[in-house]
């Protein structure tokens, strides 16, 4: 006969105790297993990334109205210090972002001034992958940071999946793990069982020796707890008002998963589409821009504000990642070229403060774009160690030096 | 059972080839065990012809089919070539894997795709990544050294790792690295020190217009030291030294277990060391496998149910069970939902699998494609209809049916609570919605192809 949890018991507890703990017996158990997991992801705190493909121009989203520079260089791109939104005498945020400038008035939204790292190429796929992989210095390296952050908490009982990808297109490679399936989903729909099992099935008592079995059959109750999770925070009444635009579709989403509490703690979401990006404009930026800044403002103001009211703020970060910034000076046809440090937004309910950094400077360039201060991979191993409680030394293969950018 | 559970720690009795008697009886369960690691699951009529074919004779015609395989091949190679993408590859390979009249070879192609992982992502050409899996299939069941041979000349790999301009100067560590510690000793037995010196060995191969090139000049001549030996080595001589570690016959033979018998237990030093002897003899896959197959371990208590399923495992079961011709298009794009993107593993690793392919998400996605392939309408259409199945294998009544389909998807006798609970309850969700016999069959079929242990092998 194999050993069974009956003879394991006798061997841990004692032939005597048995009788009189049946019942509870597995349940201490379990707690002792469970205890002797690894523990890294026992927070509850959640990560949100927007992906602004393309190359988002930082100069025109968080503007140095008062600059001259600003105006000399961008003779038909330039927005008037009338229309931002201001933050302080010199720096104010683009015309259409005002759902922006009202989440930074009320201590949800900070701004990373002057983020990217040495030596970048300036071209789509190296930036890109370079911030999916957070290797610049490795061009075959073949995972993604946030895949390595999934890897770094799995272990053999884990039942839910620690990411996701939520958004139509291909998988971005930061999700990209060595062992851990990362899903894409589209909809809530994609985590719900389209038929509820009859419940004999999470009940019965299976091949008694067959772990696997055993584990199959948890992770298949924990499908089934959740989809109901997720169907009753779908259904109920009242949801939040969210824009019409894509991005606030999938916050939506987001937020139902964050209310159905199905253990995910890495979302990722993306704006500007496949391919190289909406936000690569080298030709009549203004109006194309325009849109998707109000897009990215509206949505993420709604999803923040929907999380509020919840109270499940100050669980929430929110960060945007873009491949790189864009040239000072505009180009001959309203556009602007590939460029070096661009700002980060943080959103959420623990924010140290608004403005983060200096504000590069617009004279002191590195081929026609503003320099970087502060390398990206600080931001991620702070969001890492600080904020998921996740070992960044790990994920990162170094020690970075963190911000103190959350109130933690 | 005790005793088969002491016996198997002998080496000798676990590796002697399993023959029938009263207490291990050749029944469906241990014929649809075969099928579910040797091929992708079976036909009602398959393992019927199993059951009095006996575990011997259905393992003959697993490991040498009397069908004309190789004609069955060319023409897929055909189709494939005249594809130009790789979603075509994929469409073409799930349908090979479904037809093919040598389906081991198909399920140790899939082996190989997982240990030498090229992602056709990275490769970037449908003609390379095609050229590719072909040389996997053409030796799967082969050698192992031609098979290494082969990898080491393949331009899919050379261009994956970033070795196709492999200079003297700039000698690429990566393809080393895959071909000293991925694909055969594993980390622990080599140096950082031994894959760069076998990466100078490997200089002067070059990818041009996707064809191997040999330029001698950019060959470092000079001598390197690998594994303890010393000499002017080339890449052949590199692969030579690789095939005579015991590391490598080892680490092999422990994955094939891997993959063919039990993923649970590691296997102990005295269980490998006989089968691994043997294959770094010759390197012969085939002979390896049929040790494998044939074996008391394979059919004991200690492999049976102890692998998860793939998810091409899982949907090709459902598949062949029900004998209908599926959108593979379709399927390959579900398969990569549920993290099996052929043509395209996670890292040169291949894919982790064992426990990694499921959690609470994976489930709701296997659920939701074995629902899809069972609703009758849809992207799968009204391809597979279990009720027209059991009735064409001699079912006449929902009860029978029902019963016949447990025994074709899962064979073994269930915890007899859900055996007759799954009899008595009415299911809910798909088939047309209708309460006729074919909706609640199909109903019924989705609740056994959801239990857990059909996700296990």
């Amino acid at each position: 006969m194999f050993c069974t949890r009956r003879d394991f018991l006798k061997a841990t507890l004692g032939t005597s105790t048995l009788l009189s703990l049946t019942s509870a017996a597995p349940n201490f158990l379990v707690r002792k297993t469970m205890a002797a997991a690894p523990r890294h992801d026992d927070r509850n705190t959640i990560l949100v990334i927007v992906q602004l493909s393309g190359g988002n121009d930082g100069l025109n989203t968080v503007v140095p109205y008062a600059d001259d520079e600003y105006t000399r260089n961008r003779p038909t791109l330039h927005l008037q210090p009338k229309d931002v939104h201001k933050i302080d005498s010199y720096l104010g945020f683009h015309p259409r972002m005002e759902a922006f400038s009202r989440l930074y008035k009320e201590g949800h939204l900070s701004i990373l001034h002057g983020v990217g790292y040495p030596n970048s190429d300036r071209s789509h796929d190296g930036a890109m992958r370079t911030w999916h992989t957070a290797e610049p210095d490795d061009p075959d390296c073949q995972t993604g940071w946030l895949g390595r952050a999934a890897d770094s908490v799995w272990h053999t009982n884990r039942k839910d999946t620690p990411a996701v990808f939520v958004g139509p297109i291909v998988q971005p490679f930061s999700l990209m793990a060595e062992h851990v399936i990362v899903p894409s989903i589209q909809s809530p729909d994609d985590l719900t069982l389209d038929s509820t099992p009859a419940k004999f099935q999470q009940d019965h008592a299976a091949d008694k020796g067959n772990e696997l079995l055993r584990f199959v059959q948890e992770c298949t109750t924990k499908a089934r707890v959740n989809s109901r999770r997720i169907e009753a925070v779908t259904k109920a009444a009242g949801g939040a008002e969210y824009p019409a635009f894509r991005l606030a579709g999938t916050l939506r989403t987001v937020a139902q998963l964050i209310r159905a509490d199905v253990g995910i703690r890495i979302f990722f979401t993306e704006l500007g589409g496949g391919g190289i990006g909406g936000f690569d404009n080298h030709a009549n930026q203004l109006g194309n821009h325009c849109a998707l800044l109000h897009q990215l403002s509206e949505s993420l103001a709604a999803f923040i504000h929907d999380l509020k009211r919840d109270k499940l703020l100050d669980r929430i970060l929110v960060m945007t990642i873009s491949e790189f910034g864009r040239t000072v000076k505009e180009n001959g046809r309203r556009g602007t070229g590939h460029g070096v440090a661009a700002p980060i937004f943080l959103a959420g309910g623990k924010l140290k403060s608004g403005l983060i950094g200096l504000h590069p400077s617009l004279t002191d360039l590195d081929n026609g774009a503003m320099k970087f201060h502060t390398d990206f991979r600080r931001v991620y191993a702070t969001v890492l160690d600080k904020w998921l409680g996740f070992e960044s030394r790990i994920i990162l293969d170094r020690q970075y030096e963190p911000l103190d950018i959350l109130n933690v | 059972m005790a005793v088969q559970i002491e016996k198997l720690s002998d080496s000798g009795w676990a590796w002697a080839a399993y023959e029938p008697d009263a207490v291990r009886p050749w029944n469906l369960a241990q014929a649809g065990h075969l099928y579910r690691r040797a091929a992708f699951g079976a036909s009602w009529d398959r393992l019927q012809q199993a059951l009095s074919d006996g575990p011997q004779r259905s393992i003959d015609k697993l490991l040498r089919p009397q069908a004309d395989t190789v004609a069955f091949n060319r023409v897929f190679d055909e189709y494939e070539a005249s594809v130009g993408s790789m979603d075509g590859l994929r469409a073409w390979w799930l349908r090979r894997m479904i037809q093919t009249p040598h389906p081991l070879l198909e399920k140790m192609t899939l082996f190989w795709h997982s240990h030498f992982a090229m992602s056709g992502a990275a490769v970037k050409s449908t003609r390379l990544m095609q050229q590719h899996v072909g040389l996997l299939r053409s030796q799967a069941l082969g050698s192992f050294r031609r098979l290494l041979e082969g990898i080491s000349h393949d331009p899919a790999v050379l261009i994956r790792l970033g070795a196709a301009n492999n200079r003297k100067a700039s000698p690429n560590e990566n393809l080393a690295g895959a071909l000293v510690e991925t694909f055969t000793l594993g980390a622990d037995h080599c140096t950082k020190k031994d894959i760069r010196e076998a990466s100078r060995a490997f200089t002067g191969w070059f990818v041009l217009r996707g064809k191997l090139r040999y330029i001698p000049r950019e060959h470092d001549e000079n001598i390197k030291q690998i594994l303890g030996r010393e000499g002017n080595f080339t890449r052949d001589d590199v692969l030579r030294i690789l095939l005579e570690q015991t590391a490598t016959s080892q680490r092999l033979v422990r994955k094939l277990y891997r993959w063919l018998i039990c993923e649970t237990e590691q296997p102990g030093e005295d269980l490998i060391a006989p089968l691994a002897e043997s294959f770094a003899e010759d390197y012969n896959v085939l002979r390896l496998v049929e040790t494998m197959l044939r074996s008391n371990l394979f059919f004991s208590p200690a492999a049976y149910r102890r692998r998860i399923k793939c998810p091409v495992e899982f949907a090709l079961g459902i598949v062949k069970a029900l004998e209908g011709t599926i959108s593979t298009t379709q399927l390959a794009t579900d398969l990569a939902d549920l993290g099996q993107n052929l043509y395209d593993p996670p890292t040169i690793k291949g894919w982790a699998g064992g426990r990694h392919w499921i959690n609470s998400a994976t489930i709701a996605g296997r659920h939701n494609l074995a629902s899809s392939l069972l609703r009758g309408s849809g992207p799968y259409a009204d391809k597979l209809n279990p009720w027209i199945v059991a009735k064409k294998h001699g079912c006449s009544t929902p009860e029978s049916a029902m019963k016949f389909l447990l025994d074709l998807f899962l064979q073994e006798n269930l915890d007899p609570v859900v055996y007759d609970t799954l009899l008595k309850t009415d299911q809910t969700g798909i088939g047309n919605g209708s309460d006729d016999i074919e909706g609640k069959i199909r109903r019924f079929a989705r609740a056994v192809i959801t239990l857990p242990e059909f996700n296990l092998a």
